[in-house]
């Protein structure tokens, strides 16, 4: 009897806790990370009586958290893909926004700027075209400003970025440091325990990406994506970020463990701070980079054709738009008192990367910033013979030590730093700077035309020329000579060159000299007009136009790569949690299944308490006198 | 897939697919509010980048559509002052064969020189012609100040030579205005290519009545004077005053000199001299300032009749001349105008076929946005159906 109500109470005392398992997962259907339970029943030890074993009822033997260390490890590996790919799409999304929408793009000002440029050439001397093509140019100049700043307010919220998530990885190696010393000796920790830290190490490595290893005796070792290790067993490193040694602006990211310091470099850390920095190097200093090397080139080229022309006051144009120099910034940890100059001084070689120089006692070496591929340089710094790299040409002053380095940064920023540099619409240098004419009295049909200057900086250009025919297959210029003359041939002078045609006669004088003021020539503003079409980049196989094309595309690209790569990572993520949660996942209906089982099974071992009561009333009936 | 599945999971799964709809409904939303189905450039990467090209193309074009009418109006100017230069011209040479008639008397031929003075200041007035936006029209490119003025030896060009040349269509340039020194100016006198004329003091009656050049081979270039020497006979002087030649003469009679042909009529007085040579350059002013100086003179004898006759044709070669050359002005104006026209075809072409090919690029295929957008509306409908459904799908619903 008494047996019987102790197989029936320990059935009572299982199912209850059955029952209590079953609302602690009801209970947790919401929580994230949680991992179902089971109570794991076994039936108790028999009693041998003689004839055999007597069953003795049900006892729990565990709770049992279900959970697979393989599926729990692949998700913990696609979500720190899936946060670092994401990370990614965001910003690349916003600076393909940016370059895409005409009201913030640069095509729409640029066209509007070669616009102005060639309505002057209709009409060189208006005044209203003028002032139109200077607006234009500001404007334009404006919007190379504004876009300069759009990208790198960007770097100022990845720095912002990149503090706040060091600060949240440390807090959450910490933690986990804490829950391993928690965990750890203790050989069967709580399953919600293990839950909270499995929790936070997905956190963690969404953040930093890596993996999680478990060692033997329970405790979770975590390792960045470049194998650092975040969290070994209850040690816990520290990210630090420090300023970049040539960009005092810029932060960069650093591991401490113990005293021992790691920079973390290219691909040393995935999840959300990896796409930070990916996004930096792979996306937002090109993007700044290239918009740079436009604008250099477009103010390099129109500045230089500018000056071979003659403004409205007859004086020779100067530069169009300032342009800046390009940027070399000194490593912080240089010992000689070198500082280095740089000038762009051939578009055409100029390309966006930035360039380590090092120098390594009596040569300089210059390598690819971000894969440190060789550069060819020639020159040795001196201002006579300047360091040529890249088309910048660079001049050191001061004395280097060996080891000493710097970064050259050819374009990145110019975009944000050009200007007009002139505010009179009458200075713009609209005409060609030398003219031809023939004597009114000459007899024969030659005639001067396609007149260009060759040579703005010829000392003698404004000088005037003359050219007049002994007979008419001979002629002196400027007193010297007699030259052969060919119908047709080009004639170059004092840095100016004009074709003379026609059939002169002795005696027929032409005359080149200065255009004067207030000229309406547009021989200078028709060249102008076509530089965006000119093939300047990339040693003369790309034009601007081009050029702008192209990095719409390749922020366009950038964009969708990222979108792509977020969308697949989605997918085998959602398959990953999927295969997580059919083992770990609570399901209400199963839930319920159960609740209902157990509830029956409860009911049927109050009924034996019942029965158990029943006889032992029976027995006391049956001896009751 | 096993078989088990989550309650979560099964909520998340039906909320990422109605999100994932909801994303898809609203790019195709905003494909259909814009027309375009680039919204930014990561939708179609290389056809944003060539789009960038070939808008700007496209603008170019618009603006060199833009320069080509400002220039048709600078050459319809052209052609309209040109064309009353014509006039002027043909009213200058029936004025001078008027003048030239041996019954016009005194008066009338003052009568004449005074519309002759008329006339000249209406061409100076031309030759100043403006073109609306404060540029003088026959100034080249010094057009800033008006190019003619009347100086102390007859009229004074300031303009310069420099023919501007404008891009109407990409490569294709198209002149500018003539300046006013190849219309007004450098005119070539006598036929073009030679002159001849009497000497004004001669004291007979001959009239040079025509001249011409027979062998360009014989003909070096040179001046050549023929001088009677009797009123029968005459020697040929070169610019050397050496005699290459001499012969006899009758009145109407051909005169050959040094490849050259001279007709003179009348008879000649012994000493006289007719020139012959090269032609010269002489402006159209110089040439209207020559006649009329020539018309108030007031003849009075046979040999001063003679002379001015003798200058009136000489004249009216000139007025020839210019009208010749106001006819290659407009000529060329009117393939300048041309060239417009065929540059503006060329740019109709270019335009239409890159407007065709941003359209394919960009535009929207509106027929399959809008059965798309309608299809995704009944998804995302239909996934929220089954969201619904799901949540009243419980085992707990039943366990009453």
């Amino acid at each position: 009897m008494s047996n019987l109500l102790a197989t029936g109470s320990s059935a009572l005392l299982a199912f209850q806790r059955a029952l209590n398992t079953v609302s602690h997962n009801v209970a947790n259907i919401n929580t994230p990370g949680y991992s179902r339970q089971r109570a794991e029943m076994q039936a108790r030890d028999g009693a041998f009586n003689g004839y055999g074993y007597e069953g003795n009822g049900v006892q729990v033997t565990d709770i049992r958290r279900m959970a697979d260390s393989l599926a729990t490890a692949r998700l913990l590996d696609s979500g720190g893909e899936l946060s670092r790919l994401q990370q990614m799409t965001v910003l690349s999304g916003r600076v393909d926004a940016l370059f895409s929408d005409p009201a913030t793009g640069i095509a729409a000002r640029w066209s509007g700027f070669f616009d102005s440029v060639s309505a002057l050439s209709s009409s060189a001397a208006s005044p209203a075209d003028r002032e139109n093509m200077l607006a234009q140019a500001n404007s334009l100049v404006a919007r190379f400003r504004q876009m300069d700043q759009h990208l790198d307010r960007m770097d100022v919220e990845l720095n912002a970025g990149l503090t706040a998530s060091v600060a949240e990885v440390n807090r959450l190696t910490r933690e986990i440091a804490q829950l391993n010393a928690r965990v750890g000796g203790n050989g069967s920790a709580s399953g919600d325990l293990l839950d909270r830290r499995d929790q936070l190490i997905s956190k963690l490595v969404g953040h930093t990406g890596g993996s999680a290893v478990a060692q033997d005796s329970g405790l979770m070792n975590v390792f960045t994506a470049g194998g650092q290790p975040l969290v070994v067993g209850t040690v816990a490193s520290t990210l630090v970020t420090s300023a970049d040694p040539y960009r005092p602006d810029r932060l960069q990211i650093a591991l401490e463990t113990g005293f021992h310091r790691t920079e973390m470099g290219k691909g040393a850390l995935g999840g959300q701070i990896g796409g930070l920095l990916e996004f930096r190097g792979a996306v937002l200093d090109p993007a700044l980079a290239e918009l740079g090397r436009i604008a250099v080139s477009l103010a390099q080229a129109f500045n230089s054709s500018h000056a071979a022309g003659m403004d409205q006051h007859g004086q020779l144009g100067g530069a169009f738009f300032n342009l800046p120099a390009p940027t070399v910034a000194a490593n912080a940890a240089n010992t000689g008192s070198a500082s280095l100059t740089a000038q762009v001084t051939n578009p055409g070689a100029l390309k966006p990367q930035d360039v380590l120089l090092r120098f390594d006692g009596s040569n300089w070496n210059a390598t690819l910033a971000s894969n440190g591929a060789t550069v060819p340089t020639t020159g040795t710094g001196s201002a006579a013979d300047p360091l040529l790299v890249n088309g910048v040409a660079v001049v050191v002053v001061g004395a280097a030590s060996a080891g000493d380095r710097f970064q050259l940064m050819p374009t990145a920023g110019a975009a944000g730093a050009i200007s007009v540099a002139i505010t009179d619409p009458g200075r713009i240098a609209a005409a060609t700077a030398v003219k031809g004419s023939s004597d009114l009295g000459n007899l024969g049909t030659g005639r001067l035309s396609g007149m260009r200057v060759t040579d703005s900086s010829a000392p003698a250009l404004l000088d005037p020329a003359a050219i007049e025919f002994i007979d008419a297959n001979q002629y002196t210029l400027d007193g010297t000579g007699p030259f052969a003359y060919t119908p047709g041939q080009a004639i170059d002078h004092n840095g100016w060159r004009v074709v003379l045609d026609g059939a002169p006669v002795a005696g027929d004088r032409f005359a080149v000299g200065a255009t004067g003021a207030n000229s309406s020539d547009n021989g200078n503003v028709a060249l102008l007009a076509n530089l965006d079409d000119a093939r300047l980049l990339n040693g003369g196989t790309l034009t601007l136009n081009g050029a702008i094309g192209g990095l719409t595309t390749s922020v366009g690209s950038a964009a969708r790569q990222a979108d792509y790569a977020a969308d697949a990572q989605r997918v085998i993520h959602d398959q990953a949690l999927a295969a997580r949660d059919s083992i770990s996942g609570v399901n209400l209906d199963e839930e319920a299944a159960e609740l209902m089982r157990l509830q029956q099974a409860y009911q049927a071992a109050s009924q034996i308490i019942a029965t158990a009561d029943t006889l032992f009333q029976s027995l006391l009936n049956a001896v009751r006198r | 897939m096993n078989g088990r599945i989550s309650t979560s999971m099964l909520y998340q799964q039906s909320l990422n697919t109605m999100l994932a709809k909801q994303a898809r409904l609203a790019h195709t939303q905003q494909q259909l509010a814009t027309g375009q189905k680039m919204v930014t450039a990561k939708d179609d990467p290389v056809a944003a980048g060539l789009a960038v090209g070939l808008d700007r193309t496209l603008a170019e074009l618009e603006r060199y559509g833009q320069n080509a009418n400002l220039l048709q109006n600078r050459l319809g100017l052209q052609e309209s002052a040109l064309a009353r230069v014509g006039d002027a011209m043909a009213r200058v040479s029936e004025l001078t064969i008027q003048a030239n008639n041996p019954a016009m008397g005194a008066q009338g031929r003052h009568a004449i020189s005074t519309e002759l003075k008329a006339i000249h200041a209406g061409l100076l007035d031309l030759a100043n012609s403006t073109d609306g936006g404060g540029r003088y029209l026959f100034g080249g490119t010094a057009d800033g100040n008006a190019p003619f003025s009347i100086g102390a030896g007859g009229v004074v060009y300031a303009g310069d030579q420099t023919q501007r040349r404008l891009e109407l269509a990409p490569d294709t340039f198209v002149a500018d205005t003539l300046p006013g020194s190849e219309i007004f100016l450098r005119l070539r006198t006598g036929d073009g290519r030679i002159d001849a004329q009497a000497s004004p003091g001669n004291a007979g009656t001959a009239l040079l009545m025509d001249f011409s050049m027979t062998d360009p081979a014989a003909f070096d270039g040179g001046n050549y004077q023929l001088r009677f020497t009797a009123p029968d006979a005459y020697e040929i002087r070169d610019s050397a005053n050496v005699v290459v030649g001499s012969g006899s003469f009758q009145s109407g009679q051909s005169v050959a000199v040094a490849g050259l042909q001279l007709r003179i009529e009348g008879t000649p007085a012994t000493g006289d001299v007719f020139e012959a040579g090269p032609a010269g350059v002489r402006d159209i002013f110089a040439t209207l300032q020559g006649l009329i100086g020539t018309l108030q003179a007031n003849p009075v004898t046979d040999a001063q009749r003679t002379a001015m006759q003798n200058s009136l044709q000489s004249a009216l070669r000139d007025v020839g001349g210019a009208n010749n050359r106001m006819i290659d002005a407009r000529a060329s104006g009117g393939a300048q105008l041309r060239a417009i026209d065929q540059a503006a075809d060329l740019r109709d072409a270019n335009s239409i076929t890159i407007k065709a090919a941003l359209s394919g690029l960009r535009d929207l295929d509106w027929a399959e946005a809008i059965s798309r957008y309608n299809q995704e509306t009944t998804a995302l409908q239909a996934a929220q159906t089954v969201f619904t459904r799901m949540q009243s799908m419980s085992l707990f619903n039943l366990m009453r």
